[in-house]
């Protein structure tokens, strides 16, 4: 299993459904996207995932910090 | 009548026919979200959405679209659920000028029957959580009411915050926060994070109708949302602490969530679908350690589909955004008659005056760029006459093709602060503004041919209530 999103293959178990095996929530170590195994390809399949909402690290790397971090004041 | 929690007010939409209650089984993606997104597009009267049959849960109760028309609206505020919008506007400034009413503190709050703390917090065990929009990094909160205190000042109830925020839940115990920072918890954040410390939260799920409303409305930073649901509702709030953080809490919640957010940290978050119309990029933002969640027995999960309007988050902060510019306007200007500022939560609103002089109106749309919520929002301002409805979009559009001459009604200010989600900011949360000054000029400003304008005839009151009548009688 990789990460639909950012292909990264460090993925863990987030939930399981109450009832037995009807679906898990799993979520990506490096991105953090979370998806239903039960949702539709479009969603949980790296080859279908739509290329507009792909992320690289760099991407990771690069995204904003929002707010800033102020100094600390003592 | 006040509703003291959602439950009741559910069943009071479930009275007028405004709850659909959705009892064959659905899939959590993408049925949730899609009956919601239709609900919006159903039409302006759609009604609450009911679920308690989703696949792999087992005591899911899920209600959405709850605030998501005129009708159920009107509901929330104790109206007639016909009461048009612009009368639904009235009353709210009505109501907002009998605030403050104090809160009151209630005893034995519902949700402190079932309480998990420390590792055994979960939060997909208490909440059935489920994507919105298909290119959403995860699943999100995004109608709940977060409290927090201004650090430097801990026992200033009027400082105490209640917002709605959009959270995305990263783990079991973890959420990640998106504080405009135009909004007061981004003040409370910066302050603790400037001392080094975490900032206390609770997040209040599933609440009264009211108090959702207060929690989108945008206030002045040392106003009270307690007191003015207070007024709001005709009857004092009802609040209990928190048992974690001691911070003041609605009475009636069906979750508690409290924990901190961690000080100076950040972490990747994102995308989200917003109420623009457009997914946010994702960015590095804080992120909230839960550490306790108290809750009702079967909690209802309340949520909100947000898309390209109009969906459910415009009914909620629509009136809720016009009242308070209109207010803080009038407070230095009572010339001013009425604002619309209903459109994408008032990145574009419609304002009516009267003018004292030549270039007055378009010194009241500057200032409402400086109120507190016009600092993020309030793109562009078109000023209208005092006789114009701006809730009349046909009145609004003649008088931009009739008084707007473009070589001098365009006042465009360079580089103003706008929210970072305003997908045509560049850098985000910097863009022009626009002010687009549709009055009729008065002296000393002489521009254009005004002089002869074309009124109603002074017969014509007397004709409308007889024709009204005739057609009341079915003449023919």
């Amino acid at each position: 299993m990789i990460c639909p999103r950012c292909a990264y293959e460090g993925v863990d178990t987030l939930a399981c459904s109450p009832v037995p095996e009807a679906w898990e929530v799993l979520r990506c170590g490096r991105c953090l996207y979370a998806w239903r195994t039960t949702e539709p390809a479009r969603r949980t399949s790296r080859e279908h995932y739509p290329e507009e909402f792909r992320l690289t690290q760099d991407d990771l790397d690069r995204a904003p910090e929002v707010p800033a971090v102020p100094p600390v004041r003592r | 009548m006040a509703h003291d929690d959602l439950r009741s007010f559910l069943d009071e939409l479930d009275r007028n026919r405004q709850l659909l209650r959705v009892t064959e089984e659905v899939a959590p993606e993408p049925d949730l979200a899609a009956a919601a997104n239709a609900a919006c597009r159903i039409g302006p009267n759609a009604p609450a959405l009911h679920f308690d049959n989703v696949t792999g849960f087992t005591r899911a109760r899920i209600a959405l679209n709850v605030h998501g028309s005129w009708a159920n609206h009107a509901i929330a505020l104790g109206l007639p659920p016909e009461t048009s919008v612009k009368d639904q506007v009235q009353e709210f400034i009505r109501r907002w000028e009998e605030a403050p009413v104090e809160p009151e503190r209630r005893a034995d709050p519902p949700w402190t029957r079932n309480t998990v703390t420390g590792d055994d917090v979960d939060l997909y065990a208490v909440l059935p959580l489920f994507r919105l929009n298909d290119g959403d990094g995860g699943h999100y909160l995004d109608k709940a009411a977060v409290v927090s205190r201004d650090p430097e000042a801990p026992d200033d109830f009027g400082r105490q915050n209640v917002g709605t925020y959009r959270m995305q839940v990263k783990g079991r115990n973890r959420l990640g926060l998106q504080p405009v920072p135009m909004h007061d918890i981004a003040v409370h954040l910066r302050k603790a994070e400037e001392r080094g410390e975490d900032l206390p939260v609770a997040i209040a799920l599933g609440n009264d109708p009211v108090i959702t409303i207060v929690a989108g409305t945008p206030l002045g930073y040392e106003q009270s949302e307690y007191r003015l649901a207070g007024a709001l509702r005709g009857a004092p709030a009802p609040i209990a602490s928190a048992p974690l953080t001691g911070l003041d809490v609605p009475w009636g919640s069906e979750v508690i969530l409290e924990g901190v957010v961690e000080g100076r940290t950040r972490e990747f978050e994102g995308p989200f679908g917003e109420f623009t119309g457009h997914y946010s990029g994702g960015r590095r933002m804080p992120v909230i350690r839960v550490e306790r969640i108290s809750h009702r027995d079967d909690p209802i999960f309340e949520a909100l589909y947000l898309g390209m309007p109009w969906t459910e988050i415009d009914y909620l902060i629509g009136p809720a955004t016009c009242v308070p510019l209109q207010q803080q306007l009038r407070a230095e200007f009572p010339e001013v008659r009425a604002v619309n500022a209903m459109y994408t939560h008032g990145l574009l609103a419609i304002i009516s005056t009267a003018k004292r002089y030549g270039g007055f109106a378009r010194a009241v749309g500057t200032r409402a760029m400086t109120t507190p919520h016009g600092l993020g929002y309030c793109k562009v301002v078109i000023m209208v006459d005092e006789d114009v409805d701006p809730f009349d979009l046909p009145q609004v559009m003649w008088a931009l093709s009739t008084k707007v001459n473009p070589a001098s009604d365009l006042v465009d200010l360079p580089a103003m602060s706008v929210l970072e989600l305003d997908p045509g900011s560049e850098p985000p949360g910097i863009t022009d503004k626009l002010i687009i000054d549709a009055t009729t000029p008065v002296p000393p400003d002489v521009r254009g041919s005004y002089g002869r304008p074309v009124t109603d005839l002074p017969e014509t009151s007397q004709w409308i209530a007889r024709l009204t009548s005739m057609l009341a009688r079915g003449d023919s």
